[in-house]
């Protein structure tokens, strides 16, 4: 009897080992296995166009930094305890998404006048969830052109949009867009005055497609307000001209583009030449027959 | 003075002595090594050379640019000797005329070797753009090659009719083919006529064309933007490199020529020394044409000139730049103001070292500029930004100076390398002008 509760006790003791085992294990390996994402989210708006939120998945797998591609992200609006879904988005192949807001009007903010937004990302079998909480208040820009004594200036003022307020000693930056890059322009470094404003003289030359030159002003990576932007053309560039030579005769042209004093000159040469030698070759005939 | 038989007994196509023999098979065996070489090459592709990304052009193009240069000996002695009336040219111009033709010939065969797909030659007639200096060059060659075949054929009708003749009881089969060659020549009035006339023509053209094909080479270089080529003064510079080439080969191929065939009485030392007039005159041209184009730049002192003449005056390129400047075009200026260096044998050593000397030139203007781009190219091996030819390229490059060889050891053998009848014409007007004397 003593022998038969021993053999059930060392049998359930056995049992529940190997079900502790097979239960735990799984979940040990996941945690193992799993990585922690990090999240990064800069807000970003253009005046009169629209809001965005450029985001940036990385991780940290055997010690290297890499960018986590393709998953799958949310993006909430938070405010006095609401939590709207605004959509979703997915990172590309450097880790990097831009959720552009349908509509900016759709983004409400607290009672405090501060805008929440979290991005979360709800985990995979690579990844553990994660999220990021970033907040931001409203600012605008209103950028003109204006000219004194026939100088043009671009003009650009900054205000909190919530207390209707001019912000002063604010970063700016003045730029024309080009293909590849921003050309800055005025001074480097342009602080608002108490006024909110700056005033940055543009300069003469700068050419542009049919002379309309497209000025951006920026207050970049703000802690308060995110990046803004404002932008506006004006047609005070140069006008490039068209210079393609692509249906034009050049050296450099295909086969019946060939200029004509290249066709005429040495075709006329070595006709020339050669009709000599066809002479000479007929003399050689002559030579012969005039024995 | 001789009388015509003898004349024609001296100059007549000898056969070959065992030297003559040995020296052929020779070059046989060089010619065949190269064969096996190229065909390796057809198959394997250019990998087998070392051009790579950076140097474009390797030997193929020195060694072929070298041809070129030669050829312009033809123009030079045949044509500028000829409309100026130098009588002394007379023994001398057959074998210009030979040199000529050996070396366009082989100077498009050697531009043919560059081609990675030989088999694609015909889409330059095809598809080529007469904008590309690259489709003069595949224009003037051929061209080139024969008015030289026309140069070399039209002083040579009344010497087959002689040689038929010759030959008629002793080689019968050769005569035939003589009397084939001379076009039924009997030395009528209408026939002189009409040879002296073609001949004056084509003194003319061979000039014309032989500056075009120089021109074109160094405008092939000149148009492309690259430095030690990007210079206006590149195609005289080539012309008068070329008149120094060709003098050289000229004086170094009549020396062998007249020693093997005992012409001592036909080719004198008042002929070495004419030449020898002519190449320090063509040295020194070329030399005037060098300080241009080195010291300009060097003056301007471009960074990528200088960067480029300091490999070259002082650099990995140093030992060969100074010999082909100091070995030849200084010591032949030197050496042939004074009388004694423009005897025979002199003037054969310095024959050599001139042709030596102009090989490496070209070698000496293509490489180091292709090794400094103006933009370096991006993510190739070190090895790349360094030539020096492999074994194929040597072998098959060699095989080309053989095969020059080997031509004009053969036109040397079966034609008459001193014109007979233009030299018996000479004498005989050399003796009616005595006769006249009182």
């Amino acid at each position: 009897m003593k022998a038969t509760y021993n053999f059930r006790f060392f049998f359930i003791a056995m049992f529940s080992a190997v079900l502790f085992g097979l239960s735990s294990h799984p979940i040990y390996a996941q945690d193992s296995i799993k990585n922690k994402i990090r999240l990064n989210v800069d807000y970003i708006k253009t005046m009169n166009k629209e809001a965005a939120f450029k985001i940036r998945a990385s991780a940290k797998v055997d010690g290297s930094n890499i960018d986590v591609s393709n998953i799958e992200l949310t993006v909430f609006n938070e405010f006095n305890d609401n939590k709207v879904k605004l959509g979703t988005t997915t990172t590309n192949s450097s880790g990097k998404s831009t959720f552009i807001v349908p509509d900016i009007k759709s983004i409400k903010p607290d009672s405090t006048g501060m805008y929440n937004i979290t991005v979360s990302f709800k985990g995979d079998n690579l990844y553990k969830r994660a999220s990021k909480s970033i907040s931001y208040k409203d600012a605008t820009i209103e950028a003109k052109i204006t000219t004194i004594d026939s100088i043009n200036y671009i003009t650009a003022t900054l205000k909190d949009t919530a207390t209707d307020s001019l912000l002063y000693k604010q970063l700016l930056n003045v730029s024309v867009q080009r293909l590849f890059k921003l050309l800055p322009i005025g001074k480097e470094f342009n602080f608002t005055d108490e006024n909110g404003t700056i005033v940055v003289p543009i300069e003469e030359g700068i050419p542009g497609i049919g002379g309309i030159l497209t000025f951006e002003v920026t207050l970049k990576e703000s802690d308060d307000y995110g990046t803004v932007k404002a932008l506006v053309s004006a047609p005070l560039g140069v006008p490039i001209v068209e210079e393609s030579t692509y249906d034009k005769r050049t050296m450099w042209s295909p086969k019946n583009k060939t200029p004509l004093f290249l066709l005429i000159a040495p075709n006329l040469f070595i006709f020339a030449i050669w009709g000599i030698i066809i002479y000479l070759i007929i003399t050689l005939f002559k030579i012969s027959k005039s024995n | 003075m001789k009388n015509h038989e003898a004349l024609i007994k001296d100059l007549a196509p000898r056969k070959f002595g065992k030297r003559g023999v040995i020296w052929t098979s020779l070059l046989i065996v060089i010619i065949i090594v190269g064969i096996i070489a190229y065909i390796d090459q057809l198959i394997k592709g250019q990998v087998v050379t070392n051009m790579r990304d950076y140097a474009l052009w390797g030997i193929y193009i020195s060694n072929f640019v070298f041809f070129v240069a030669t050829s312009f000996v033809g123009s030079v002695t045949v044509a500028i000797l000829r409309l100026t009336n130098n009588t002394w040219r007379t023994p001398l111009v057959r074998i210009a005329e030979i040199i000529t033709l050996a070396a366009i010939t082989m100077a498009g065969i050697t531009i043919m070797i560059d081609m990675a797909r030989p088999d694609r030659l015909l889409n330059l007639f095809i598809h080529g753009r007469i904008q590309s200096p690259i489709i003069w060059d595949v224009i003037i060659i051929p061209t080139f090659l024969v008015i030289s075949f026309l140069l070399l054929y039209f002083p040579l009708l009344p010497d087959f009719a002689l040689l038929k003749k010759y030959f008629k009881d002793t080689k019968p089969k050769l005569s035939k083919w003589y009397g084939r060659l001379s076009l039924n020549w009997t030395g009528s009035e209408k026939q002189k006529h009409l040879q002296t006339k073609a001949i004056r023509i084509i003194a003319i053209l061979i000039l014309l064309t032989g500056i075009i094909l120089q021109t074109i080479d160094a405008w092939l270089f000149s148009t492309t933007y690259r430095i030690g080529w990007d210079s206006s003064g590149l195609a005289p510079y080539f012309i008068s490199g070329a008149f120094v080439a060709g003098i050289g080969a000229l004086v170094t191929v009549i020396y062998v020529v007249r020693r093997v065939k005992k012409l001592e009485h036909y080719i004198t030392d008042f002929h070495f020394d004419q030449m020898g007039k002519l190449l320090v005159l063509a040295c020194l041209i070329y030399l005037y044409f060098n300080v241009n184009e080195y010291l300009i730049p060097f003056f301007t002192a471009k960074e990528g000139e200088l960067t480029h003449l300091d490999t070259l005056l002082f650099g990995h390129y140093a030992p060969l730049f100074w010999f082909v400047t100091i070995g030849g075009l200084i010591v032949p200026i030197i050496v042939l103001f004074f009388k004694k260096g423009r005897k025979p044998f002199s003037m054969f050593l310095i024959g050599i070292i001139v042709v030596v000397a102009s090989w490496w030139k070209r070698y000496v203007i293509v490489t180091p500029t292709l090794l400094h781009p103006f933009l370096p190219i991006q993510g190739v091996p070190k090895s790349w930004r360094s030539y020096f030819p492999s074994i194929h390229e040597w072998l098959i490059t060699i095989a080309t100076l053989a095969m020059a060889l080997l031509i004009i050891t053969l036109l040397v053998r079966y034609l008459p390398v001193i014109p007979i009848q233009r030299t018996a014409d000479e004498q005989d007007e050399l003796t009616t002008a005595k006769t006249i004397e009182p």
